[in-house]
This record gives structure tokens, sequence and C-alpha cells, in this order.
């Protein structure tokens, strides 16, 4: 390859992309530093402060500028990710796992499943709020209506994952099992489990992150000003004039990603010498 | 010696029988794996399954384990129909050719594994008792604590053999054991494994593709071909009187030759011989052991048969020496020398030479054969 | 086929699949189906009734708003498309082909992925501040002198709206496309290079179309998140550009479920278009 031209270009591009990615969050950052209460969302910063970010915790005395509605919002985010996390990498994996055998009509449940992350949020959000609200004439909530659409949404994430962990799995450790008299369910505890605990931890991973994200089903498919999660809460901000607390709340919110992620790093970790004792299986086979 | 043909003497071998399977079939998408085989076994017997890749063997054992359900026919253990019976609660060991050793737990608890999770409760001290002891028994005293990736293949190999046994199964099937390991291991492996069984007492039903493998480690030897059982015998039996061109080509041991058989004279590359038993067979074939052949300068005068042959090559194999012809119309004889009858010949290359034999030591296949 | 039946419930019971299908059934197929239904029913000012009419149909079609917030959905789903790809693959070749070090590819594909790890709706109003007249932007480019007057086209406009969804969905292209390019065999390319052909031959021929089905995996994601858009539009174009998915929030924040569903079979429809011709082009299941 013309390594000497097209190669330092193409690596000129990419810091240059990651410029372009990355901007924005440059330019957030900064100005969630902006003097409080009068500083405004934009350039030039009158003076540096820690004030917005005080005031998401409520350390600031009241001015005419509402803090972010964001405590309770947050709390329900949480459950309900934790929620959809649980159900539907427990569906997956059930789902993956049903998929290791050739069934009839296997081709339309795949497609079925991986239908969910295709579908926009905009279209199951508003289904489903009509048949709440018209057919079993019940009240949305974020833990009926929503829980069930953000499943619908990161189950097939879920389902992918496990999928590829289990396509990879060599069967006859579980066959061993059996053939020493343990039953399916206590070797899919003790056997298969363990070794496709990797595959589960992302695919919580995905399911927790998306959930928590989730805005469009959220919006349709939560009832009222009760049930807001964490997204509806900022959206609500949108509409009327946004402040710099918005920003140090973003601030804040990336840093509770990274600590989610160095969690999952650790965990990634633990298990990575049952992954290299697998890999090490393999190259026997 | 045991002897097969079930059927007839089906209900006085039952007694002791560890295991029979009946007219079992098995097709994978229209391709017949097993077509309707029937076997059994003795308490206390070791019996090796050889076959070439794709002869079904695997599926027998697969089968008679509980991981495949038989299309047709039954399978019986210990006198009882376990056809439908799940895996986990036949009492079969299975040792698998990866070894399949659970590769999250040290030597001790895959050893463990079954009397620890199985649904007979073992309590923790004969768990423990039981796992030193095969242990000990096996060879890995020392290792118990290690992960099975810091163990060697052989090591691996005994994992499995003592997880297997520790669960004291009557019946052990062995799915190609040996295959995963290298010549020299494999050697080792293959007395061990007898020594072991013999101890044990227990059944062992023995997979190869290897016809060494199965002739040296059977106290009976089972020839599957393209699902069908084709011979069963004693290992020297099978070796001394193949039942088929097809078993004796696979016994890999026999030069064989196409020719005719006509009122009881076999035409071939060598001439016309007087056949004196001829097996029944589908196709006429005339078959030499390669050490029933004598090498013989062109100029000797032949008492018996002869084949004109160029010498090629040769090849050591320990105890003895495999010499390589060609004959006129280009087919590769082998013939075999064993060190113990003395040192072998020189042959000078691209020199033609006489390849003589007995006649009574040939195997005629033919479709005149009874 | 029985005894395949017996073989199963043994091995991979099929019933786990059940729970799966239910749910999916239940709330994605139950509500969509529910959608086209209530497309039909007759909307009065505040109320809905399931007498069947065509009427929130005709009045779709009959409505420069609708139907202009097709046609500008479609025209930005294209534009979007394109920037991502445009935008996307060079980085992919970098990251998938160029780059020789796997820890290095691994590295960067995570810094396209950090962003993910902040809220939606806070990377879209990241953008106001970069964008806007006293914006970021602007105050470099006049510092810079290479400007006299800030942009002011810059912000609450469909350009805007384009470059906030081009940064937000960049990285669902590039991850596919460097997959892609990252499974192809170098010795391929040594060949053809040994062979005397040019880059540039060697691209057209070769690495192109084996990154193609990564292309398409990427346009789908692009395409599913592009198509159902609403809040993008809403922040940052100051409520000018409309997209479907602005009319079925607006609609259903005035309680007209009825055109609200006729705009969701509209997207649908269309979207089932795209990701089936899509589909065409490369078996998704096959990729995995």
């Amino acid at each position: 390859m013309e390594s000497r031209v097209l190669k330092p270009m193409l690596a000129v591009y990419v810091v240059a992309f990651i410029l372009f990615l990355y901007g924005p969050f440059f330019v957030l950052g900064i100005l969630s530093f902006q003097q409080g209460p009068d500083g405004g969302p934009q350039f030039p910063i009158t003076e540096w402060s820690t004030y917005w970010y005080r005031q998401i915790f409520g350390l600031t005395p009241p001015s005419r500028i509402a803090p972010l509605p964001v405590g309770e919002a947050l709390v329900r985010s949480l459950i309900l990710a934790f929620m959809t996390m649980v159900t539907s990498t427990v569906l997956g994996v059930m789902s993956a796992q049903a998929f290791r055998r050739k069934f009839r009509g296997s081709g339309f449940v795949f497609y079925l499943i991986v239908l969910g992350m295709m579908v926009p949020g905009v279209l199951t959000g508003l289904g489903t709020s009509l048949l709440a609200n018209n057919v079993f004439e019940i009240t949305r909530h974020w833990y009926t209506t929503a829980f069930a659409t953000h499943v619908a949404y990161t189950f097939p994430f879920a389902f992918l994952v496990m999928l590829a962990i289990l396509n990879r799995f060599d069967s006859s450790v579980e066959e061993a099992a059996w053939s020493l008299g343990v039953s399916p369910w206590k070797t899919f505890r003790k056997v298969t489990f363990p070794l496709i605990f990797p595959g589960v931890l992302s695919a919580m991973l995905f399911a927790f992150t998306l959930s928590f994200d989730e805005f469009p089903r959220s919006l349709f498919a939560a009832g009222g000003t009760e049930d807001q999660t964490l997204p509806l809460a900022i959206y609500g901000t949108f509409s009327v004039e946004i402040h710099p607390n918005i920003f140090a709340f973003g601030v804040l919110t990336t840093l509770f990603s990274f600590a989610l992620l160095s969690v999952y790093g650790i965990l990634m970790g633990l298990s990575v010498r049952r992954a290299r004792k697998l890999a090490m299986q393999e190259e026997i086979a | 010696m045991w002897h097969c043909h079930i059927t007839a003497e089906g209900r006085m071998t039952t007694q002791t029988a560890i295991f029979r399977i009946d007219g079992v079939t098995k097709s994978y998408g229209g391709v017949k794996a097993l077509d309707s085989v029937t076997l059994e076994a003795g308490v206390n017997e070791y019996l090796s399954l050889l076959g070439p890749s794709g002869s079904g063997k695997t599926t027998l054992l697969r089968v008679i384990a509980g991981f495949e359900v038989p299309d047709s026919g039954r399978v019986f253990f210990q006198g009882r129909d376990i056809t439908n019976l799940p895996a986990h609660e036949r009492g079969i060991g299975f040792v698998f050719q990866n070894f399949a050793l659970f590769p999250h737990l040290t030597v001790r608890q895959n050893i463990a594994f079954g009397m620890a999770n199985g649904a007979v409760l073992v309590s923790s001290e004969e768990t423990a008792h039981r796992t030193q002891t095969i242990i000990d028994m096996v060879g890995l005293t020392g290792m118990e604590d290690r992960g099975v990736d810091q163990i060697s293949g052989g090591q691996r190999q005994r994992v499995a053999l003592a997880r297997t046994l520790v669960m004291q199964p009557k019946l052990v099937l062995l799915d190609e054991p040996l295959g995963a390991l290298d010549a020299n291991l494999r050697g080792r492996m293959r007395n061990e494994l007898r020594a072991i069984r013999e101890r044990m007492g227990v059944t062992f039903l023995h997979v190869t593709g290897s016809e060494t493998e199965a002739l040296a480690m059977g106290d009976s030897v089972v020839v599957l071909d393209r699902g069908r059982i084709i011979q069963r015998g004693a290992p020297d039996d099978v070796y001394s009187t193949p039942a088929s061109p097809d078993v004796a080509h696979f016994l890999n041991r026999f030069n064989m030759f196409e020719g005719t058989l006509s009122g009881g004279t076999f035409t071939g590359a060598f001439g016309s011989v007087v056949a004196a038993k001829v097996t029944r067979a589908p196709r006429d074939v005339y078959a030499i052991r390669y050490d029933r052949l004598r090498v013989s300068p062109l100029s000797a005068s032949a008492t018996g048969p002869g084949l004109k042959a160029t010498y090629i090559a040769n090849e050591y194999l320990g105890s003895s020496v495999m010499n390589f012809f060609e004959t006129a119309d280009g087919k590769v004889v082998e013939v075999e020398h064993h060190l113990s009858l003395g040192a072998p010949e020189t042959f000078e290359p691209r020199q033609d030479y006489l390849l003589t034999w007995a006649p009574e030591q040939a195997i005629v296949f033919g479709r005149e054969g009874k | 086929m029985s005894d395949a039946t017996v073989a199963a419930k043994r091995q991979g019971p099929s019933w786990l699949i059940l729970p799966g299908i239910v749910w999916m059934a239940l709330f994605m197929v139950v509500p969509i189906a529910m959608i086209c239904y209530v497309s039909f029913w007759t909307q009065t000012t505040f109320n809905i009734s399931s007498t069947p009419t065509l009427a929130s149909w005709k009045q779709f079609f009959s409505s420069d708003t609708y139907t202009g917030a097709l046609w500008t959905t479609v025209r930005i789903w294209l534009i979007v498309l394109a920037t991502t790809f445009i935008i996307g693959y060079p980085t992919a070749l970098f990251v998938g082909l160029f780059v020789k070090s796997k820890t290095l590819s691994t590295v960067l594909l995570v810094v396209c992925v950090i962003p993910f790890w902040t809220s939606f709706l806070i990377r879209v109003l990241a953008w106001r501040p970069m964008l806007g007249k006293e914006g970021a932007i602007n105050i470099i480019l006049l510092k810079l002198h290479i400007i006299s007057q800030p942009i002011e086209v810059l912000l609450f406009t469909e350009l805007s709206v384009i470059i906030g969804m081009t940064q937000i969905y960049c990285v669902f292209m590039v991850g596919p496309i460097a997959f892609m390019l990252g499974r192809i065999d170098r010795n391929i390319i040594e060949a053809a290079r040994d062979l005397g052909a040019g880059f540039g031959r060697i691209f057209w021929k070769i690495i192109f179309p084996l990154s193609l089905p990564g292309v398409v995996v990427g346009a789908i994601f692009v395409s599913v998140m592009g198509l159902g858009e609403f809040a993008t539009s809403g922040a940052l174009s100051g409520r000018k550009v409309n997209l479907l998915g602005n009319i079925i929030v607006t609609q259903v924040g005035s309680l007209k479920w009825a055109m609200a569903s006729v705009t969701g079979v509209i997207l649908t429809v269309f979207m089932g278009m795209v990701i089936a011709a899509f589909l065409r082009i490369v078996d998704l299941k096959q990729e995995l």
C-alpha cells in the first residue's frame, strides 16, 4: 500500500474525525463552568465557576433558574435500566440457547427478534400508548408500558451478543457433564453459564446503556410527570430555555458512564482468566 | 472368548451382556449414519470399534450415550430399555476425543464434578476420598489444584478418564481418546488404558480409526463401514481372516490384487493360482499380508506364484522394515520384514525382483466363495 | 421428525424461544398493528372513535405540511446516509486496514464509542453552543480572520440538523466497515500489489467490494435511527425542520392520535422498504 502518502493523510483525517466527534463535548465541558446563575449557555465565559455543579446537588441558594428536575428521574432511570437489563439478558440467553438447535421457523423468529432493534422508537412507543389507552385502558407507567417497550428494544441486542457467543461454544463440555450424571439445568448453571459469562456481561452492559439513555419509547409509553425518566427530564428542559446546568449535568453523566464502564472492565478482567482457559481448551480440539 | 451373533443366542447372552443395541438406525438429512446396527458387549470387556471416518462409529457411541436418539431400534443397558432415557440418567461414561474438560475448574474440581453435582448424593468426605484415590491411580498426584490449561495433553487425557471412572460406571464409551495425543504418548496411554480398565473391571467401548490401536487394545474388534457392522471377532481372528475385502482394506495390512476367480482358480497380475479356500464376497480379490511376501532375485526359480516388481524404497517402522515395490501395471506392493526374523536384506533401487508367497497364506475373496 | 423432536427436548429445549416470541409479538408486532388500525379511526377534536374512515389518510396527502415532512425526512435521510458514509469510510479504512497493531485499532474504536456514554439528548444539545451565532465555530473563525461576520446559517437550519445527525450517527458507519476491512486477508492485497496494481485499482477491485457488507450494515443502522428521528431536528432546527417523527410527536401532543398513526404507518412502510432493500444485499444472519 502507498503507505508513505496515504497512511499519514488518513491519520490526519482520523484526528480531524475525532475532533469532530469530541468538539461539542469539549465546548460543553467548558461551558459547564460558566458563571451562575446569570451566565448563559454560550460564549464568552463571563467568569469560571462551579455554580452549575453545585446547583445540581442543591448546594446553591434558590434563584430564578430552577434546578434540573433530575433527582427522582435518575432513580427511576436506574431502576428501569436495571429491570430492562435483567429481563432482556434472561430472554436473550434463553432465545440464543434455543437457537443452538435448528427448529422450524427459526429464520422467521430470528428476524422477528432482530426487528426490535430496527423499528424506530417513535413507532413502538406510539403503538404501545395507543394499545394502553384504547384497548387495555390502563394507565401508562415507566415500570409497565415503558419497561415492555424498552425490553423489546434491548432484548435483540442481548440476543445477538449471546448468539455470537453460543455459536462458538463447544457443546461437548455440556455432554461431558450429562455423561457424569449431571442434569441439563445443573449443567447449564455449573458449566455453560460460567463459560458464557463474559458474553452475558456484554449483553447486560448493552441492555443497561440502551435503556438508561432510551428516549422516544419512554416519551410515548411512560405516563405523566411523575413517570419521567432521566432523558424525559432533560427533554423537558429543551422546550424551555437551556442553562449551563444541563451542560454540567452532561459532564456528570459522562463521568458516571465511565464509572460504569470501569466496573464492567474490572468484571471482564476477572473473567478473562476463564476465557483464556476456554481458548486453551479449544486449541486442543 | 465371547462371540457375537446375538439374535440367535440373544436370550442366553443377555445375562452377561452389559449393553445391547438392537437394529439401531440413525439418518442425518437422508444419509444413514447407522443402518440397522445390532451389537452387544459383555461385562468387563474391552471392545474396539474400528471404522474409517464417516462409518458411523461416533454416531453409534452418541446413541449409546444418549446424546442422539435413534430413528428406530432400541438401546438396552443392564437389561433395561434406555432408548428414551436422557443422557444424564443413563450412568454411562463418555471420554471425548478433545477431552472436553471443564476449562473453568481445576483438576480436582473436574474429577469431583459428577459427584458434586449429580443426582446421586455423595457425601463430601466420600467425594474427597474417591477423588483422591482416582487421582493417585491415574498418576495425577500433585496436580490437583492446577487449572486444566496448566497440564500437558497426556495429563488432560488422564483427567478426562478419571472424571469418568470416578463415577464408577459399568460402561465407558471412548471416542478416539488417543486421537489428540502425539504418537509417543499414544503408545504409553494405550497400555495405561488397558491396565486401568482391568483394575476397575468396567466395559470399554473404544472407537478408533486406527487399525493398530483397534487390534492392540480390544478383547474383541468390531469393524464398522457405512453404518453397518461388517465383522466382529477377536483381534487375531480379524487380522488373519478378514471377513471381506473392505475389512482387509481397513486393516491396512494386505496387498490386494484385483482379478477373476473361476472354478477355484484366481487369475491376476501374477498369473493363475489355485485358491484352496474362498471367502464369499461381492467382488473377486486376492489378498496377501505384507509380511507373507518374500523377495527373491529375478533369476530364482519360483515354486509357487510369483510377481515381478521394481524396488522403489523402504521405510523403517521400528520393529520392522517396509519395502515398497511397483509392478508393471503401476500398483505399489508392500513387503514387511520383521526385524525379529533377522537383519533386513538390502535391495537395489529401480531393480526388478520376484515377489513370491505360499498360496495357502493368501486370502481369496470371490463370488464363488461360501 | 417425531424422534427429532424428542432429541430437541433433550438437548436445546425449543420452548426456550417462546418467551422471546411472545414478548416481541406483544410489545412490537401488536403495537405496530395497532398503529395501522388506529390510522383508520375517526378523529374529533379531542376524541377518537373506532368508526372506520379514510379521513386522516386523505388529510395527510392533501396537506403540504405532512407531505412536506415526508419529503424532508427522505431528503435528510439520504443526505445523512451520504455524509456519514463519506466521513466514516476513510476513518474505517485507517482503523480497519492501515493500522497494523490490534491494540491501536481497538483503542481508536473505543475512542469513537466513548461519546455514546453521554446522554443522546445532551450530545444533541452540545451542538448549540458549537454552532450558534456566538458559538465556538464562529468565534474560532472570527479569531482566525477567515470570516468577518458570524455565519448565521449554522444553527436552527436544516444544515445544523444534518451536522448534528452526521456526528451522532457516523460511528455506526465506521464500526461495521472497519470490522469488514479488518477481516480482509492482507495476502490478497499484497498479491495484487505484486502483480503491479496501484492502490486505486486495488481499492476499487478488492477492498471496496469486500467492505460492502459493512457499508450496508452501517447504512441500516443510520437509516433505522435517522428515519425515526425527531429530537435532533427539534433541538437544532428551532422547529423549522419537521420530520415524520416530529409530526407524530406534535400530533400526539395535541391528541390527534389518528393523524399520528397515519404518519406512523407511512414511516413504517418506508422503513420496511429501506430495510428490506438493504437486507437483500446482505444476509444479516450470515454476517454474524
